[in-house]
C-alpha cells in the first residue's frame, strides 16, 4: 500500500520525498519507536493531510521533513536532495506561540526576506503584500498579544509565505481556534493554495478538514505509526464551502472515520499501558 | 462587583491601611499626659522626624550636605549595580547559549551564589581598603550571581517553536540571537533586575555600616551613637524611598522596553 499513489495526479513530479523514514526515541529499554519505515511521495502542487490519532508520529514526520528533528534510518529528500538541516525553501507554520511576540505584524513577516538577505525595502514590500494577502493590512502595526488567536494564525500564515517557499508545512495550524474561524480561515488557505500551488504537508485532527482540502489523505495507524491508509478526495479544487455536504464527503468522512476511531482506540489503550 | 469598583475599593484599602500606621504611629509618641507612650529615644513623633530632616537639608550632617550623602550614596549603588548589569547580563546570556561556557561558569556561580555576601566584607576591606572599591565590589558580588543565572535561564526559557520558526525562516545563529533569543529573554532579565536593586541596596546599607565616613546608611548609623534617633529614621526613611523610586524607575523601563510582557501570541 505504501508505494500505491493513489493521491498524486498520474504523471505529476515528486517534489518531496520520505524515504523509509523511521523514528526511535530514547535508547534501550526506554526506546519509543514512534514512526515505522514509512515512504510517502508529495507531489508537486499537491496538498496532503497527514491525519492519525495522538502520538503515532504526525508532527515527527513534519519536523523531520522541515529539518527540525533527523529520522533514525531512511531520510528525507526535496527535489531530490536530502534533507540537511532548515531551509528557507520549507516554510513551517506551527499551532501557536511561534510568533514573535515583541514585533509587529509586519516586522513579523519581514522576518524571513531579511533573514535571507532581501533589503530592508524590499523586505517592507514583501511583508505588505503578504499581510495584505491574509487580510490583515489595518492590523500590520500591531502586536501579536493584541490579536485574536485566528489572525494570529493568519500571521504566521503569512510569515512562512514570505519567503516564498516551495513546499508548506503546516503543524495543525487551526487546531487552537473556535470552529467558525476555523472554517473562515480553512477557505481562505484554501484560496491561497489555488492561487499558489504550493506542495503542502498539513497535519490536522479534524477529518472535514482534510476532505475540505487536501488533494491527498494519509491516514495513519497509532504508534508505532504506519500508513493505514490513503484517499484522494476531489474537494480542493472546489471553492464551495457547500461541498463538505454532498454524499460523496459524507461517505468518505465516515470512512475515515472507521479507520481512525480503531486507531483512536489503539492508541487509547497504549496511553493506559504507559 | 466589576473590576474597576473592586479596584477602586482596593486602593482604598491600601490608603487606609497606610493612614492607620501613620496614625498610630502619631498616637504613640504625641504627648498624652505629660509622657508619650514610647519614649522620643526609641520612637520620635513624625513632627520631630520631619523637623531633623528639615535641619538636615539646612545644616547638612557632620559638615557634608545631606545632598552629599546621599549622593556618594548613589554612586556606590550606581556603579555596583550599572557594572554588574553590564557584565553579568552578557554573561548569562552566553551561557544559555553556550553548553560548555555555563559548564565552566556555572559551578564558580552556583557555589558562591548562597553565600552572605556580607560576610566577605571584612576580607574586601583587607583586600581594597575602606575606600569606594570594597563596597562596590561588595554590590557586584551579591548582585552578579542573580543577573548571570536570571539571563542564562531565561535564555533557555525562549519557545523552541519561535526558534525553529526562525530556523525555517532562513535566518543566521547570528540573526537568531539578536531578534529573537535576546528580546524574548529580556522579560525575565528585566524581573531579575528589579529583584537586583532591592538586593542591591540592602547591600549599600550593609557596606556603609562599616568603616565609612559618608553616605546614608552610615549617617543613620553614626547618629544611633549620639542617641539622635530622628536623624536615624530619617536616614532609614530616605534608603527606604530610594530603593521604591529606584523600582518605579524600573518599571517604567521596563514597560516601555518589553511591552509584551509574558503575553504570548
Amino acid at each position: 500500500m505504501q508505494a500505491a499513489e493513489p493521491g498524486a495526479a498520474a504523471g505529476a513530479r515528486v517534489k518531496a520525498r520520505f524515504e523509509a523514514v523511521s523514528k526511535r526515541f530514547g535508547s534501550g529499554a526506554d526506546a519509543v519507536q514512534a514512526l515505522e519505515p514509512i515512504t510517502l511521495d508529495l507531489a508537486e502542487n499537491a496538498f496532503v493531510c497527514l491525519v492519525g490519532p495522538s502520538g503515532c508520529g504526525k508532527s515527527t514526520l513534519l519536523n523531520i521533513m522541515a529539518g527540525f528533528e533527523t529520522a533514525t534510518t531512511g531520510r528525507a529528500l526535496m527535489d531530490g536532495v536530502p534533507v540537511a538541516g532548515p531551509d528557507p525553501k520549507r516554510g513551517v507554520v506551527f499551532q501557536q506561540g511561534a510568533l514573535f511576540t515583541w514585533m509587529s505584524v509586519l516586522d513579523n513577516v519581514a522576518f524571513g526576506p531579511l533573514a535571507i538577505g532581501k533589503s530592508k525595502a524590499e523586505a517592507a514590500r514583501i511583508a505588505a503584500h503578504h499581510v495584505e494577502l491574509v487580510g490583515l493590512t489595518s492590523f500590520a502595526k500591531r502586536f501579536p498579544y493584541e490579536l485574536s488567536g485566528g489572525m494570529q494564525q493568519r500571521v504566521g500564515i503569512a510569515r512562512a509565505l514570505a519567503n516564498d517557499p516551495e513546499i508548506l508545512l503546516m503543524d495543525e495550524p487551526f487546531a487552537a481556534l473556535d470552529a467558525q474561524t476555523r472554517e473562515l480561515l480553512q477557505e481562505e488557505i484554501k484560496r491561497i493554495w489555488q492561487e499558489t500551488r504550493k506542495t503542502v504537508l498539513w497535519i490536522t485532527h479534524s477529518i472535514e478538514e482534510a476532505l475540505f482540502l487536501a488533494t491527498d489523505i494519509v491516514v495513519m495507524s497509532a504508534r508505532p505509526g504506519r500508513i493505514k491508509a490513503r484517499f484522494a478526495p476531489r474537494f480542493a479544487a472546489s471553492n464551495d464551502p457547500a461541498v463538505v455536504a454532498s454524499v460523496e464527503f459524507g461517505r468518505m468522512k465516515a470512512e475515515i472515520f472507521g479507520l481512525l476511531r480503531d486507531e483512536a482506540i489503539a492508541a487509547q489503550s497504549q496511553e493506559a499501558v504507559r | 462587583m466589576t473590576a474597576l469598583a473592586r479596584r477602586r475599593r482596593s486602593r482604598w484599602l491600601n490608603l487606609g491601611s497606610f493612614a492607620a500606621l501613620l496614625l498610630l504611629w502619631f498616637a504613640v509618641t504625641a504627648p498624652i499626659g505629660e509622657k508619650p507612650l514610647v519614649p522620643p529615644l526609641f520612637l520620635p513623633s513624625p513632627m520631630s522626624v520631619w523637623q531633623a530632616f528639615m535641619t538636615l537639608m539646612k545644616n547638612g550632617y557632620q559638615g557634608k550636605t545631606l545632598a552629599y550623602h546621599l549622593g556618594i550614596s548613589l554612586f556606590r549603588f550606581g556603579l555596583g549595580f550599572g557594572l554588574t548589569v553590564l557584565v553579568a547580563v552578557p554573561v548569562g546570556l552566553w551561557m544559555g547559549m553556550n553548553e560548555s561556557v555555563k559548564a565552566v561558569l556555572d559551578p564558580p556561580i552556583e557555589i558562591t551564589r548562597p553565600m552572605p555576601k556580607l560576610a566577605l566584607l571584612p576580607l574586601l576591606i583587607i583586600w581594597f581598603g575602606i575606600g569606594e572599591v570594597a563596597k562596590v565590589v561588595i554590590i557586584i558580588l551579591a548582585l552578579f550571581p542573580i543577573l548571570s543565572i536570571s539571563a542564562m535561564q531565561a535564555v533557555r526559557g525562549v519557545g523552541r517553536r519561535k526558534i525553529q520558526a526562525a530556523l525555517a525562516l532562513g535566518a543566521s545563529r547570528a540573526t537568531i540571537f539578536r531578534r529573537v533569543i535576546f528580546p524574548a529573554s529580556l522579560p525575565g532579565i528585566f524581573t531579575s533586575i528589579r529583584v537586583s536593586i532591592g538586593i542591591g541596596v540592602t547591600m549599600l546599607v550593609g557596606a556603609e555600616m562599616i568603616a565609612t565616613t559618608a553616605g546614608i546608611a552610615y549617617m543613620a548609623m553614626s547618629a544611633s551613637d549620639f542617641l539622635l534617633t530622628n536623624v536615624v529614621i530619617v536616614g532609614a526613611l530616605i534608603m527606604a524611598i530610594l530603593g521604591y523610586a529606584l523600582d518605579l524607575v524600573a518599571r517604567a523601563i521596563e514597560n516601555r522596553v518589553v511591552h509584551w510582557g509574558g503575553k504570548e501570541g
